[in-house]
């Protein structure tokens, strides 16, 4: 019954999210307003023709129509991949099914840059792959050539989202209690009867749901066409927009196109959040306990699961091992072959001259560092101040949660974008420059922060604090006595992840800065393009690093909620 | 108006319902506010503590006025119905906390601590984390850290609602205790009316956010106000008025008494230990004092509780609840009520016995 709160108490907390919510919007809403004027403002002053004229073009609907496709298609064949495991997982217990599940989670930590990279030396003609299977099979020319065509995009989108879906149905599968099937059977249906008609209408929201989230997710997808794709016949929004601002140095465009996206990611941001509504309401009435687990008997099933572990053992794992494998390798000359040499650390760290887009490796890596290190410091607190008030429910809460996931409406193109035009306008130095790319970064780790501290925040039940009051703590005192010290795991968590997803922050980096800024991410796609992979891999292979420390992080948290 | 002790008078309003309370507490006294769920008892502690604010009315503590103080401010402890224990300190630094605010030193504290620790009697608990006690345990720690903080008031929300039944009874014993040897003004909500006799001086009996009665165990068990209090504060019987011409039996003579029914809903409450029984058909009623005699009813139900039966019995189409230290051998049974064991109540509210006077 906390209608009214007590008149200092009050004050502080009313306080409180002032500050995070200047923040952000000072971080958020400033740069789309410049974006959003620059797509407005013509030469003849505000005006909607070329609004008009970029949604109606017929190059636009050709991207709009190709972004659409590719992202469907890249769900379509992650829901085939996926599902065969996420039945696997749920319904069997098998040698390899904990590591199964803890790669699948490596996709949500492993920034796309790397994603990239892996592909290009996994997968390439010159790639681990094609190696292995022209020793195994004497070949002359490598069997897969895939690199930059429409197929390379679908792979890699696959690949990259693939065990998102996996997760979540096989989660959600897992907790479905059998009693509907057993009812099914004594009513008389077959197995694969009741499996369609029973179990598969039961997992349906569940599907839709983390479907919708690998749509959004490929639709906003830029650093894997943009490298993977190959040329401008594979362009989808995101890119255009990145390659208009940039390339053609047409910032109106890009603006107009960027409203345009931000349209498109809304109405997807609906229907996804309506498919999470409707996955909370199935879920509520069905047992959280678990399904018993079988051992595959059938030959058969032995060898599926056997397969599916190998093979997502291959495609998650292989990719960032040869990552690895190749940052070890060099040739002393181009035809040379490659023996295991730390030529490319030796340049990274500076010991040794550096070879084209290599000498600026290690200024790159403590920008990166220093910038990773300055958002997530500068992140949490705006994030834990937004918690505070947004715990609490209520109408203004529900707004200001809303507010604080809005840039998640936004991709982080655009806000890239953004931040280009500001910086047009104010021509400052490098150090302009790298403030911006904080915080460009900041505003795309709140959201997430935000979704770490939330759920932990209204964990802590309100007897807490309001006991720490009536034993005579102020209301500042009791923040930084109770709330803050509950709260530590979860501020850590938030700030690494902040933390990596800076580092591993390419899409806005790559559209907001000119060429005197550096960034480990923005390194690694200059030698992509240079072809020098085995430098880029000594830069991915720190990237690795980082992202596994995330992944036990987020491991470990995921254990200690358990637990409690 | 008293210079001592909690002197409340608040009105505040939410959606459902409307809070009017005005109460006087003196210093040194144990208080339960007792009631139904939804009656607006946790609300008017959370009130007094300045958890939530009135809209109207003041909050005196001790002869000065506290309604606009910050919750921090008012030196009135609650110990809240999850204990509110903080599960990032051990037992001995949740006690410490009040003390560490107040700046009392080091020493110090751990000597308190070692005190309030016995007066729980939980010696030796000072290392142990709140999620290793049990519920008992942790009532205990919740008290002495409210204690620590040298509170004028105290304040207790249901502080054994999430306790077994027969831990409830022993801890509502040591919360007297430990009442009686601290001597501090406190204020008890509960909706078990057993609770609320057992521990407290004086009750406070609210219904729909207002006070219905305040008084002694005693007072509100025995001569409740209203026909509210009378059967929340345990069962009895309520029958109407019109009855008692028909059953009035006195050795002065009925025609000594004047009927005057009231306008209204005019009716008659007991309770069912207080009714006596005769179960031989040959035999009088044993009762000699002017009462009222219910003839040829017959039992329905017979409930062994332990120390006494309780009968479920039918009158002419009423329904009268009684408790026998007997089982009675007959299933029609002749029943009394002595004139000065029931209360009359009109339209619920009670009224004197100003009809049943004898001329």
């Amino acid at each position: 019954m906390n209608i009214h709160e007590s008149g200092t108490s009050k004050g502080f907390y009313k306080a409180m999210p002032i500050p995070g919510a200047a923040v952000l919007i000072v971080l958020f809403l400033v740069p789309l307003f410049f974006t959003l004027s620059t797509a407005f403002l013509t030469e003849e002053g505000f005006s909607v023709s070329r609004i008009l004229e970029t949604f109606t073009s017929s190059y636009t609907i050709r991207i709009l129509l190709f972004t659409l496709f590719q992202a469907a298609l890249s769900t379509l064949a992650s829901l085939m991949v996926a599902l065969p495991g996420a039945y696997l997982l749920a319904n069997y217990s098998f040698k390899g099914k904990r590591l199964i599940k803890a790669l699948s989670t490596v996709p949500f930590v492993i920034p796309s840059i790397l994603v990239v990279l892996g592909f290009v030396i996994f997968f390439g003609n010159n790639g681990f792959l094609n190696q292995f299977l022209m020793k195994i099979f004497n070949l002359s020319t490598p069997p897969i050539q895939i690199l930059y065509t429409f197929k390379a995009i679908i792979l890699a989108h696959t690949f990259f989202n693939f065990p998102i879906i996996m997760n979540l149905v096989s989660s959600y599968w897992e907790h479905m209690d059998l009693h509907c099937e057993m009812a099914a059977w004594t009513l008389g249906a077959k197995k694969s009867k009741t499996f369609r008609t029973i179990t598969l209408p039961r997992l349906l929201p569940s599907i839709i749901s983390s479907a919708s989230l690998v749509f959004l997710f490929c639709y906003n997808s830029f650093a894997i066409i943009l490298v993977l794709g190959g040329g401008p016949q594979y362009t989808t929004m995101e890119v255009e927009i990145y390659r208009l601002a940039r390339m053609s140095m047409d910032t109106g465009g890009a603006a107009a196109l960027s409203l345009l996206s931000i349209i498109i990611t809304s109405l997807l941001l609906i229907w996804y959040n309506k498919s999470q509504k409707v996955l909370a309401r199935t879920e509520s009435y069905t047992l959280s306990s678990k399904r018993l687990e079988k051992r595959p008997t059938s030959t058969l099933g032995r060898l599926l699961a056997l397969l599916y572990t190998l093979s997502s053992l291959l495609f998650i794992l292989g990719p960032i091992i040869s990552i690895v494998l190749r940052s070890f390798m060099a040739s002393s000359t181009r035809s040379a072959t490659e023996i295991f040499s730390l030529k490319w650390y030796r340049q990274l760290f500076a010991l040794e001259r550096g070879t084209g887009h290599m000498g600026s490796a290690l200024e790159a890596l403590n920008n990166s560092i220093s910038i990773a290190a300055l958002v997530a410091i500068l992140t949490i607190p705006v994030a834990l101040a937004l918690a505070t008030a947004i715990r609490k429910k209520g109408f203004a809460s529900s707004t200001l949660e809303l507010f604080g996931m809005l840039p998640m409406t936004v991709s982080s193109v655009i806000i890239g974008l953004g931040y280009f035009i500001i910086s047009n306008r104010i021509r400052g130095g490098v150090g302009v420059g790298y403030t911006l790319v904080v915080l460009a970064h900041m505003v795309i780790a709140i959201p997430f922060a935000l979704r770490t501290i939330l759920p932990e925040y209204r964990k802590i039940p309100v007897s807490y604090m309001q006991s720490s009051l009536t034993l005579g703590a102020s209301p500042m005192r009791t923040f930084f006595l109770i709330e803050v010290p509950l709260l530590k795991g979860a501020l850590l968590t938030g700030g690494i992840f902040a933390f990596a997803l800076s580092m591993g922050e390419i899409n806005a980096t790559l559209t907001l800065s000119n060429s005197a800024i550096v960034t480990l991410p923005i390194v690694m796609y200059r030698l992509i393009g240079s072809y020098n992979f085995q430098g880029a891999c000594a830069l991915g292979t720190i990237l690795i690093l980082v992202s596994t420390i995330v992944f036990v992080v987020s491991e470990l948290a995921k254990g200690d909620s358990n637990g409690r | 108006m008293a210079d001592n002790g909690l002197n409340c008078s608040i009105k505040a309003s939410y959606e459902d319902f409307k809070l009017n309370v005005s109460f006087m507490i003196k210093t040194g006294e144990l208080a339960c506010i007792i009631g139904p769920s939804g009656c607006g008892k946790s609300t008017t502690l959370q009130l007094i503590a300045g958890l939530i604010q009135p809209e109207e009315g003041s909050i005196q503590l001790n002869g000065s006025d506290i309604t606009f103080k910050a919750v921090h401010e008012r030196q009135i402890a609650m110990v809240f119905q999850d204990y509110a224990l903080f599960p990032h300190m051990n037992v001995a630094q949740n006690i410490a906390y009040p003390m560490k605010l107040r700046k009392i030193n080091k020493a110090k504290r751990k000597e308190s601590i070692n005190r309030l620790l016995s007066l729980v009697s939980l010696e030796g608990y000072q290392k142990r984390k709140p999620q290793e006690l049990s519920g008992g345990e942790r009532q205990r720690v919740a008290l002495a850290r409210a204690l620590a903080s040298q509170p004028q008031l105290l304040l207790l929300d249901e502080p054994l609602s999430a306790l077994d039944a027969k831990l409830r009874k022993h801890l509502r014993e040591e919360i007297r205790r430990i009442h009686e040897e601290t001597g501090i003004t406190t204020v008890y909500v509960t909706h078990d009316q057993e609770e609320a006799l057992s521990i407290a001086d004086r009750i406070i009996v609210m219904h729909e956010g207002n006070v219905e009665q305040i008084g002694t165990g005693e007072e509100i068990y025995n001569k409740p106000n209203s026909l509210f209090v009378a059967s929340f504060m345990g069962e009895g019987n309520t029958l109407p008025y019109s009855i008692i011409p028909r059953t009035l039996v006195s050795q002065v003579g009925s025609s000594s008494f004047i009927f005057k029914p009231l306008d209204g809903r005019h009716t008659i409450f007991f309770r069912p230990e207080d009714v006596t029984l005769q179960d031989d058909a040959k035999l009088p009623l044993p009762e000699f004092l002017p009462h009222l005699q219910f003839k040829h009813v017959e039992v329905e139900k017979i409930e062994f509780q332990g120390n006494h039966y309780r009968l479920t019995c039918s009158w002419e189409g009423q329904s009268i609840i009684a408790n026998a230290t007997r089982k009675p051998k007959t299933k029609i049974v002749t029943l009394g009520i002595r004139i000065q064991d029931f209360r009359e109540y009109l339209d619920g509210k009670l009224v004197e016995k100003h009809a049943l006077s004898t001329s």
